[in-house]
């Protein structure tokens, strides 16, 4: 191997590293280390003159290995070894440690995060001398996409890439399309109708002669990766079909909320509080009744009903502010005599046109009333005084201070998102994350929102989380000319990161095929040895850890590199600065 | 000085080192004991590199994967969890305190838990003291070689 020539970077993040950790003393103490050629600090490095910076210095002073010391590497290593390979070097050549997420953010005496960040930094430079280069997989892709779910992300999904000619296979769980939008009457803010959106679609779709629709399907396992998917269905439990396709869009979109959890609101107990989905279905029919089949002459409209609160859910739902509104606009339509109250924690109509939309129904006699929407509820109560209405709402208004009665004959519960029920099932099966929510974890939020961590798959609509029509849309469009990008290059490079094993080392236990989840180890019963299949080999590093003769390597995670990244970092004792 | 323990700790790439990066980006606060090693899965710490660490000077040895039925190769961390359960017994024979090595699952979700850990294992560390490890063997070497040295005197006075 040759002598390793070591280029060390150690990046400020404009004051985010700086601040809690001395960026120039690490740059300056590491440049003693043995190999280290070029050591330096910059305010960013991923900027351009950040990598420019590694590029003239791997061509000037012969570097055959990088460090960069900054962020996760979840957000910045591929662009570090981009320009590594910009300069026409092996981009595995390459080791970041991260001073940013687990230093500099996270601890609070700038002289243990520096003796921290040294020591990784130290951990990283032992590493990267044992770095190899590797030679990247090019796969071709299966222009075939797999969509999950039917709603108005998964449909416009569905048309997008199949107008260009390509093959859609486009999986519903239920018995029709459209999705939760399939029970809306009008959007907002510009109460367009829903059906005028989405029933075009589902008539093109149920035509298109690249889309093949599997209603009354649910996904089981897809197998592969990126370009070269499969999965067998079930359709109604009847067929059985397989499926091969290059790329995958999650659309599994949201469940709502469950109000009967809440006391306050008697959902459940008390017959005319209803969700915005069932008050939804009468708008759609056009008769708004009581359950007693009377015409209601007060309306109270409750928001935030499972959000923003910590006994439910913490988040935001998104639309429902704006669905509220909108209510109010309809309600005023149909019955211009009746009283309507909006009862709200705090109103968030964002985005455009929402705002205006929020002033002109504030103008149309509407009475708003605000409540605490962490620690104090309304309470809806049944009136058992009077007959000429059935229900009161007690509330603390905020803005008046005052305790007030609301007479009503019907409460309409904004009712917030959920994630879907089966959340868990589908990130199983295509592998991607979920967080505590249990909605899907982008690859990076800012850089890279429709992506997961897992190449090929895309998440959009709100199994992200929840949100409307107009991003939900958005979404959609980005993940599709992702994916059209990928089909037009016809092939994607692929992580070379798999098992290998040393022929001559390896004594033939077979004990590595035992662990293997991929079944990607085989035995060659000539030669008495093990042999990976790399195509299949996902490279987990299982069976390098399980093999007893050190035969096996995980390529980008030998032992080598693995053992001296352990004596970098504790070659530093914490106390000394 | 009071005693600030050294941890090394292994997190899988797709559930816990995720997870201790949702830590940072939350700000939350922990001990900087904790020295913060990738690996792909769970199922990839070798047994070696965690007794590495320990001879290394290490005083704890933390490894973290996803929550069981959620590795993203499927089953590595329930390799892990049987290959922790023995070594935890090796160690214990080698007069390391079990307590010393932690598996712990972390999903991508859990920074706070990953930022609770990172300060409960450093404080049962702190607690416990040091491990010393490093410095028997480095002695237990030094004797050995002081030993050796006498041999070869000896051998060189009965050629004598
Ligand atoms: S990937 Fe996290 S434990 Fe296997």
């Amino acid at each position: 191997m040759e002598e390793p020539r070591i280029g060390v970077y150690i990046c400020w993040c404009g004051t985010n590293i700086a601040k809690m950790v001395d960026v120039e003393y690490i740059a300056e103490e590491v440049k003693k280390l043995q190999n280290v050629v070029v050591s330096r600090n910059y305010k960013y490095m991923c900027s351009d003159p950040g990598q420019d910076l590694i590029i003239k210095d791997i061509k000037e002073n012969n570097l055959n290995r990088i460090v960069v010391s900054a962020c996760s590497p979840r957000i910045h290593e591929l662009t570090f070894r981009k320009a590594l390979e910009n300069a026409g070097l092996n981009s595995y050549l390459f080791e970041m440690a991260n001073i940013r997420e687990h230093v500099s953010w996270v601890h609070t005496d700038r002289k243990e995060a520096t003796e921290k960040a040294k020591s990784l930094v130290m951990a990283a430079i032992k590493r990267v001398g044992f770095h190899e280069s590797l030679a990247k997989r090019s796969v071709e892709i299966n222009p075939a996409s797999l969509i999950i779910g039917g709603g108005i992300a998964g449909l416009t999904a569905a048309l997008e890439i199949a107008d260009t000619g390509k093959q859609v296979y486009l999986i519903e769980k239920k018995n029709s399309l459209g999705g939760n939008l399939a029970f809306v009457d009008l959007s907002f803010p510009d109460l367009s109708s829903v059906k005028q959106i989405l029933d075009p679609k589902i008539e093109k779709i149920n035509k298109h002669p690249n889309i093949k629709v599997f209603l009354n399907t649910e996904i089981d396992e897809i197998f592969g990766y990126v370009g070269n998917f499969e999965t067998k269905l079930f359709e109604n439990t009847k067929s059985e079909e397989t499926l091969k396709f290059g790329n995958i869009i999650v659309a599994t979109g949201l469940k709502p909320f469950d109000p009967s959890v809440i006391p306050e609101y008697a959902y459940g107990k008390l017959p005319d509080v209803i969700t915005s989905i069932e008050f939804e279905k009468m708008l759609k029919e056009g008769i708004i009744r009581t359950k007693a089949g009377k015409e209601p002459k007060n309306i109270g409209i409750i928001h935030c009903v499972g959000s923003r609160n910590n006994k439910y859910n913490e988040y935001c739902s998104r639309t429902c502010c704006a669905t509220g509104l909108k209510y109010a606009n309809q309600l005023r339509d149909a019955l211009p005599e009746a009283g309507i109250y909006e009862l709200y924690g705090d109103m968030r109509v964002f985005g455009k046109g929402c705002e205006e939309f929020y002033t002109q129904t504030s103008r149309k006699d509407i009475v708003f009333m605000m409540f605490d929407q962490r620690n104090d509820l309304p309470k809806i109560k049944a009136n058992t005084s009077k007959k000429d209405f059935n229900m009161i709402i007690e509330i603390n208004e905020k803005l008046s201070g005052e305790e007030l009665n609301i007479p009503v004959d019907m409460v309409v519960l904004m009712v917030g998102a959920q994630a879907q029920d089966n959340a868990k099932d589908i990130s199983h099966a295509v592998g991607i994350s979920m967080c505590g929510n249990a909605f899907y974890i982008e690859r990076h939020p800012k850089l890279d929102p429709v992506a997961t961590t897992t190449d090929g798959v895309y998440i959009v609509g709100s199994c992200q989380g929840p949100k409307g029509i107009i991003d939900s849309v958005s979404q959609t469009r980005a993940a599709v000319s992702r994916i059209l990008g990928t089909i037009a290059k016809g092939s994607v490079q692929v992580e070379v990161t798999t098992a290998v094993v040393n022929e001559d080392v390896c004594c033939g236990c077979q004990t590595c095929i035992s662990v293997c989840p991929y079944t990607a180890i085989s035995f060659n019963p000539e030669k008495n040895i093990s042999v990976v299949n790399e195509v299949l080999c996902k490279g987990c590093g299982t069976c390098g850890s399980a093999c007893p003769t050190g035969a096996i390597r995980s390529r980008h995670f030998t032992d080598l590199q693995i053992l001296s990244q352990i004596e970098g970092i504790m070659s530093l004792e914490l106390e000394e600065v | 000085m009071s005693f600030e323990p050294k941890i090394v700790s292994f997190l899988c790439n797709w559930c816990s080192y995720t997870g201790a990066d949702l830590a940072g980006t939350s700000r939350m606060k922990y001990a900087a004991n904790i020295r913060i090693i990738r690996v792909m899965c769970s199922g990839r710490v070798d047994p070696t590199f965690v007794l590495k660490a320990f001879r290394e000077g290490a005083d704890g040895v933390l490894i973290c994967g996803c929550h069981p039925g959620d590795c993203h190769y499927h089953e590595g961390n329930y390799k892990c969890l049987r290959r922790y359960k023995l070594l935890t017994k090796y160690i214990k024979q080698m007069g390391i305190d079990d307590k010393r090595l932690r598996l712990e699952w972390i999903s991508a979700s859990e920074g706070k838990q990953f930022a609770e850990l990172a300060n409960e294992m450093a404080e049962t560390l702190r607690n416990l003291g040091p491990a010393n490890i490093k410095d028997k063997l480095d002695f237990f070497q030094k004797t050995k070689s002081v030993n050796e040295d006498e041999n070869v005197e000896k051998e060189k006075m009965e050629a004598i």
